[in-house]
């Protein structure tokens, strides 16, 4: 019963729950609903003729998952490849797919008010994508619609068809 | 009588029986669903979708009943079909006359089918009544129930109970008659909702409330077959067995008329028991003229102790001569196989591929260990191996059957049809050691009987019209499996007429289609693929109602597949069902590009050798060719292809796989061949997209992804 009434609460209230991670310097949110697990990074198996920030393919228990690694996504300085190195997967509308991040920081849950709109900025993430700046104490978290942002056609990872 | 040859194929004399369990399942799922749609179906507002599911669901049962030889099952279904045929095209308008008595021959198919299970015991339910109520109503008459509030279809008869048994033989078949009081409660509600129950268990029997002298008590009668222990059990979903008391109620009143079955004999718990401890059971009811087998055998009702004391002794024996009834039909099908969901299937698949993967990590992590101090341990290790290995081969042949399982269906079906329609057919099978999933299996085997009753029916000719057209007089249909380009492709083949361009286009035009004359043949080919799209001339009970291909094309689609047809008017027709290789199992040749493997599809590689340098020769813009055999063939650089990057540059490619598809040849240039697999083959598209020149993906041993190549795809590629 708990955990149905926080939910009705989080949905009275309009707070929602965001996972964190860094990519660089910056720290990204993302609805927590949209994640599956959390794993560690294991080098993919290549793809030709993707994206160089699309990694490849990775089993996930017999499932194949394309990894897209959001640090070559975003331009980050570097990408490096370590212990540390967290892939998300993502469960969004049905596709499983896995991102590349720094680190995984925590869950946290904010209200609406603690939600600023965006301004506008020329950004490598369509503008679209960033749903608003969550202000956390003097923490600044990009909130991102992971959703459409890995469906939009220059993630490649929908065929044009689809 | 037509001739049918079974050139190759398993040969003529298939024992079809095998497949009846099948049959019996679909029908009851399809006879299921729907009974479920014609509940929910709007009178009023009645849409296509709806009418023309009700309408596939009696279809496919008429086609499997004609194909196994049930034909009192094919006869009914084919009556509903045609009533619902008019509903569909909007002849005529559907109202609860018709709902109530396509539901009944549901029911009366049902019990129908329940008997052939039981091995034809029992008595035959007539149907005439209802395919006679069916006729009327077709023809735009009310055709009422004769006896309108029957909650089950009773004879117009007021006559010799044994054909009482018609739509319901469960009911007569040792029924009991029970007076249950439930109670007392403390909210008697809950007693109601044993009603329900009846109404929910197919085969349980019939239940009336009945008044109680008491406000905290509830009072049921009950005609039912089961034993009291069942009853019991299932009542207490709803209330705890203290509260129950079930008592044998007082012979049955005079309004009943249809039992008077027992009535006739003494007192009917009597009557049920004696006849249920002779031992062939079934057998006497069957002849049954009269009532003499009761009459003429005085020692009945005192063998069993007589009265209405008996029913205890009853139970045990009661279920035996049911056997034709749902209820003891249902044990059947429990012990032979169970239907499960393929997606547990699959779960189950891709649990053991973890397993095997953990297994292969706990091998290599423990090869450095000394054999002296971790002796147990190794051996658990490997035990673990050994069934684990053994696990994988289980679980992965839960999927994969060959297609002969699908094709042997064919050949008693297409003689009877062929003889049905006086035409001469030779039925050839090819490729049926292909492999398939068996999900697939399940799901093509409907389409394939629909294209291969077309082909029979609307592609062969008549034998005086072959010769005419100077052709053989018999005709040859052929029904192929083969694996191409990633894909598994069934065709259906005839030499028949082929189809009609001007035919299908005249049809096109009349039903209001949008066509025109300068549509290409395959565009216009698709046209027959349209819901109710049919040229025959006559409606026969094999085809020509034009649902068949609609069905044909909407399962193949579910399975993501395609159908194309090819066809010359004269000639004949083929048809092309195009399944891709999901889930499906391929052997594949597992090759080494640089620190990368790809997989090929075995089935398309022709030979592989080194090659010296001075071998390859290049023409024009720097294609290469390589001479085999006094044959020269383009060589793909796989290195180049999947631009895989090179770190070891001392390594090249210098092996070589030729490989077919399409008709051509071409080489592959790799660098080292790694062997020969079984592969699980995985789409790459259920969460990414199509790559080129790849076919799907597989998961090798160690756990990593490898690409399975589409050859056919190279092959054309080498041609621009």
């Amino acid at each position: 019963m708990g955990a149905m009434e926080k939910i009705d609460d989080q949905i009275s209230s309009g707070a929602r729950e965001y996972l964190t991670f860094r990519l660089d310097q910056e720290e990204y949110g993302i609805d927590i609903l949209k994640v599956q697990e959390i794993r560690g990074y294991e080098p993919p198996t290549r793809v030709a003729n993707a994206p160089d920030f699309l990694k490849g393919v990775v089993n996930l228990r017999g499932t194949i998952v394309p990894i897209v690694d959001m640090r070559l996504k975003f331009n980050c300085e570097k990408a490096e490849y370590n212990a540390f190195t967290v892939v998300i997967i993502l469960n969004l509308r049905s596709r499983i797919v896995g991102i590349v991040v720094d680190s995984v920081s925590d869950v946290m849950e904010l209200p609406p008010e603690s939600i600023k709109p965006a301004p506008d900025i020329d950004s490598v993430i369509d503008s679209g994508s960033v749903v608003g700046l969550g202000s956390l104490g003097d923490r600044m978290l990009i909130l991102v619609d992971i959703e459409r942002l890995m469906s939009a056609p220059d993630m490649g990872l929908v065929s044009d068809s689809d | 009588m037509a001739e049918t040859h079974h050139e190759s194929g398993p040969g003529g004399d298939i024992d079809l029986s095998q497949f009846y369990q099948i049959f019996f399942e679909e029908a009851g799922e399809n006879l299921d669903l729907m009974e479920q749609m014609l509940l929910n179906l709007q009178l009023e507002t009645a849409d296509d979708e709806e009418l023309n599911g009700i309408f596939r669901c009696a279809h496919s049962v008429k086609g499997g009943a004609a194909t196994f030889g049930f034909t009192d099952v094919a006869e009914l279904t084919h009556k509903m079909e045609s009533l619902l045929d008019r509903l569909r095209r909007h002849e005529l308008q559907p109202n609860a006359a018709m709902v109530d008595v396509l539901l009944e021959s549901a029911d009366a198919s049902r019990s129908l089918l329940a008997r052939h299970q039981g091995g034809d015991e029992g008595e035959v339910p007539s149907t005439a009544d209802l395919v006679r109520r069916i006729t009327e109503l077709e023809s735009g008459g009310s055709g009422v129930a004769p006896i309108a509030a029957a909650p089950v279809a009773q004879p117009p008869v007021t006559a010799p109970a044994p054909i009482a048994v018609q739509v319901a033989p469960t009911i007569a078949d040792g029924v009991r008659r029970l007076e249950i009081r439930v109670g007392p409660l403390e909210r008697p509600e809950q007693a109601d909702a044993i009603q329900e129950l009846f109404r929910d268990i197919p085969g349980l029997g019939d239940i009336k409330s009945l008044s109680s002298d008491r406000k905290d008590t509830r009072v049921f009668a009950v005609e039912t077959t089961s034993t009291d222990e069942d009853l019991l059990d299932l009542f207490a979903f709803h209330v705890s067995k203290e509260h129950i008391a079930i008592k044998e109620s007082d012979p049955p009143s005079v309004k009943e008329q249809g039992y008077g079955f027992f009535d006739g004999a003494a007192g009917s718990p009597v009557a049920a028991t004696s006849y249920a401890d002779d031992p062939p059971p079934g057998a006497p009811l069957a002849p049954l003229p009269g009532y003499g087998f009761f009459d003429g055998s005085p020692g009945a009702p005192g063998s069993s102790g007589g009265g209405a004391a008996a029913p205890s002794e009853v139970r045990p024996a009661a279920k035996v001569p049911v056997k034709a009834s749902p209820a003891g039909a249902a044990a059947q099908p429990e012990a032979a196989t169970i239907r499960v969901a393929i997606s547990k299937v699959d779960q189950l698949i891709n649990l053991v591929g973890e397993l095997v993967i953990t297994q292969a990590m706990l091998a290599q992590n423990s090869r450095a260990l000394d054999p002296a101090v971790y002796q147990q341990l190794l051996t658990g290790l490997a035990d673990l191996d050994r069934n684990t290995r053994d696990l994988q081969e289980s679980v992965m042949s839960i999927r994969m059957i060959p297609m002969s399982i699908v094709f042997s269906r064919f050949p008693r079906m297409l003689r009877d049809l062929a003889g049905k329609l006086g035409k001469k057919v030779d039925f050839v099978t090819q490729g049926e050691a292909t492999e398939l999933d068996k999900g697939l299996v399940e799901k093509i085997t409907d389409p394939l009987t629909h294209l291969v009753r077309n082909s029979c029916d609307h592609g062969v000719e008549m034998p005086a019209e072959r010769l005419a057209a100077g052709k053989s007089e018999t005709g040859t249909i052929t029904l192929s499996a083969s694996h191409q380009g990633g894909s598994i492709v069934i065709e259906v083949r005839d030499d028949g007429r082929g189809l009609s361009r001007e035919k299908i286009l005249n049809k096109a035009r009349e039903r209001g289609l949008d066509v025109s004359d300068q549509m290409s043949d395959a565009d216009v080919w698709q046209l027959i693929f349209a819901p109710g799209f049919s040229t025959a001339a006559v409606v026969t009970d094999v085809s020509g109602r034009g649902v068949g291909m609609d069905v044909v094309k909407r399962n193949i689609a579910a399975l993501n597949g395609t159908v194309e047809i090819d066809s010359a008017e004269g000639y004949g027709m083929k048809v092309s069902v195009r399944l891709p290789l999901t889930l499906a199992i391929m052997d594949g040749m597992s090759v080494g590009v640089g620190d990368e493997v790809y997989i090929l599809p075995l089935s398309s590689v022709v030979e592989s050798f080194q090659v010296k340098a001075d071998a390859v020769s290049t023409v024009g813009q720097g294609s290469q060719l390589v001479k085999v055999r006094d044959e020269y063939m383009p060589v793909i650089e796989l290195e180049k292809v999947f631009q895989v990057p090179r770190y070891d540059t001392e390594k090249s490619s210098d092996i070589m796989v030729v490989v077919e598809a399409d008709g051509s040849r071409v080489v592959l240039l790799v660098d080292e061949l790694l062997g020969q697999q079984q592969v699980v083959v995985k789409n790459l598209e259920s969460n990414y997209k199509k790559v080129p020149n790849v076919s799907g993906a597989t998961i090798l041993g160690d756990g990593k992804v490898a690409l399975i190549l589409d050859t056919g795809a190279l092959v054309r590629r080498s041609r621009h």
